[in-house]
């Protein structure tokens, strides 16, 4: 019998602010999109920063994919998060390039691809990202949702099993939030969505309650409380 | 604190800042050499950009300054050396003054100045827009896309800029002795003959020394900014103040 997959997310026993009084522990399932909710002091924007190794849990571990990545070598860590999709707080576009080079960026850097198979996947994700028409403006000239698209984009430009959202639609429609949320789950099979992913955000869109698995609220002494479906 | 403590401190803190440049270009070393095959074409076209601000856009700059300063040079010590007839003087004086000396020092700090600035502005724009964390984030490494170009890039240029500063000085220099009464093949000969094998390794040399320099002590202060938007003049200052110390250190051990 095969090994099970490993599970895209684990968060065990992680303290999340010197004053916070509970470990916080979390596991994403394959296939779910799991929310988190919290004020900006609860320490909501480091649970993107453990998932992605930028910094390492002071206390507890972390399991990414079935890796802890406190454990890797910088190199290594850095050739890991190209499994992990991710779309940071204020997009995080390079303000230089083009929507259409920050998106290929990610894959011309860290792919051995053919530069024409590259381009090709470009073309795909944009189209897909609707912005196949605005590929040429610079991130200061296009508005929030398009800027956000992009970002969205540029998280999943490996098709990664796994990715982390940090306050993906503040701003958003209902509308637009809900293209980047199938966007961000790649699909839904039997049991789920393609892709797992955590969300982590002040508020989540009504409109977007019911499509994701389970939504939790993060206190400032790191209770963590399930919401009511 | 007496004086002697304060002393102490403000050299362990030099010191240590120093340390710390050093390890920054170490790092950048590594991330030169261990830069991905993928990861090449991408850090090739940011360079040549970086030489494209750095380099081609300072001629304009780099021609006036090196054409004014051997003008006034050679005007000035062509009639006095022509008073004492010791005119096969002026080649030396060319040679030692302005390639040898002025023309690495001022193509240094010009680019010290016009682009550095802008690195440590750019780097540290970067930083604080969330762009550096983004990179590593997407599984690439910062001094790779971010720092390799522009040092890479700043010393391409400095040595172009110096290149093109000491053939325009030698030409202006021709103007000037025209000018002032003395034979174009006369000029051309003290100054080939006051040339030597000595000079283009010592401009060769301080091109790598500045453009290190140049290339590396901006991207150093811009990411270093960690708080917000107000550091980033703060750093652009210190990027330029410390280059332009660098430099004058530089020049000093060449000397």
């Amino acid at each position: 019998m095969p090994d099970p997959l490993p599970l895209p997310l684990v968060f065990d026993q992680v303290l999340l602010s010197p004053r916070a009084a509970t470990p916080f522990s979390l596991t994403v399932e394959p296939g779910e999109t799991v929310v988190v909710l919290g004020e900006a002091d609860s320490g909501l924007e480091l649970l993107g920063t453990l998932a992605l190794g930028l910094e390492d849990p002071r206390a507890g571990r972390v399991h990414v994919l079935g890796t802890d990545l406190s454990t890797l070598p910088g190199h290594e860590r850095l050739a890991f998060r190209r499994r992990v999709g991710y779309l940071p707080a204020g997009d995080g576009l390079l303000q230089n390039l083009s929507l259409r080079d920050n998106v290929a960026l990610p894959l011309r850097f860290g792919s051995t691809a053919a530069s024409r198979e590259v381009e090709g996947r470009v073309d795909v994700m944009m189209a897909a990202g609707r912005i196949g028409r605005i590929g040429g403006l610079r991130p200061a000239q296009a508005n929030e949702e398009e800027r956000r698209r992009t970002a969205m984009v540029r998280a999943l430009a490996f098709d990664p099993a796994l990715v982390v959202l940090e306050q993906p639609f503040d701003g958003l429609s209902s509308r637009v939030a809900g293209e980047l949320l199938t966007l961000a789950r790649g699909g839904e099979e039997a049991q789920g969505a393609r892709r797992s992913a955590l969300i982590t955000s002040q508020e989540l869109p009504p409109a977007l309650h019911h499509r994701v698995e389970r939504i939790y609220r993060l206190d400032r002494q790191g209770t963590l409380e399930l919401e009511p479906a | 604190m007496n004086v002697i403590g304060r002393l102490g401190s403000l050299v362990a803190r030099r010191l240590s800042q120093l340390g710390a440049l050093a390890r920054f270009g170490f790092g950048a070393l590594r991330a030169l050499i261990t830069l991905p095959v993928a990861g090449r074409a991408v850090a090739f076209r940011v360079t040549m950009n970086q030489i494209r601000f750095t380099a081609v856009h300072a001629v304009a700059l780099i021609v006036l300054l090196s054409s004014i300063l051997s003008f006034l040079v050679i005007s000035q010590a062509a009639r006095e050396l022509g008073s004492i007839g010791k005119t096969e003087w002026l080649g030396t004086l060319l040679v030692v003054v302005i390639v040898r000396e002025l023309g690495p020092l001022v193509t240094a700090l010009a680019v010290a100045g016009r682009s550095g600035t802008a690195i440590a502005a750019e780097l540290a724009t970067n930083q604080v827009m969330g762009e550096v964390r983004a990179l590593e984030a997407m599984g690439i490494d910062p001094r790779q896309y971010l720092v390799v170009p522009r040092f890479v890039g700043g010393l391409v240029s400095v040595f172009i800029l110096m290149v093109l500063f000491d053939v325009v000085a030698v030409a202006g220099g021709l103007l000037a002795a025209t000018f002032n009464g003395m034979a174009a093949g006369r000029y051309m000969d003290v100054v080939l003959q006051a040339l030597t094998l000595r000079d283009v390794w010592l401009t060769v040399a301080k091109a790598l020394a500045f453009g290190i320099v140049v290339g590396l002590v901006p991207s150093f202060y811009g990411l270093a900014v960690r708080r917000g938007p107000t550091e980033i003049p703060i750093a652009a200052s210190r990027a330029t103040v410390s280059s332009i110390v660098g430099i004058f250190l530089g020049a000093a051990l060449f000397g």
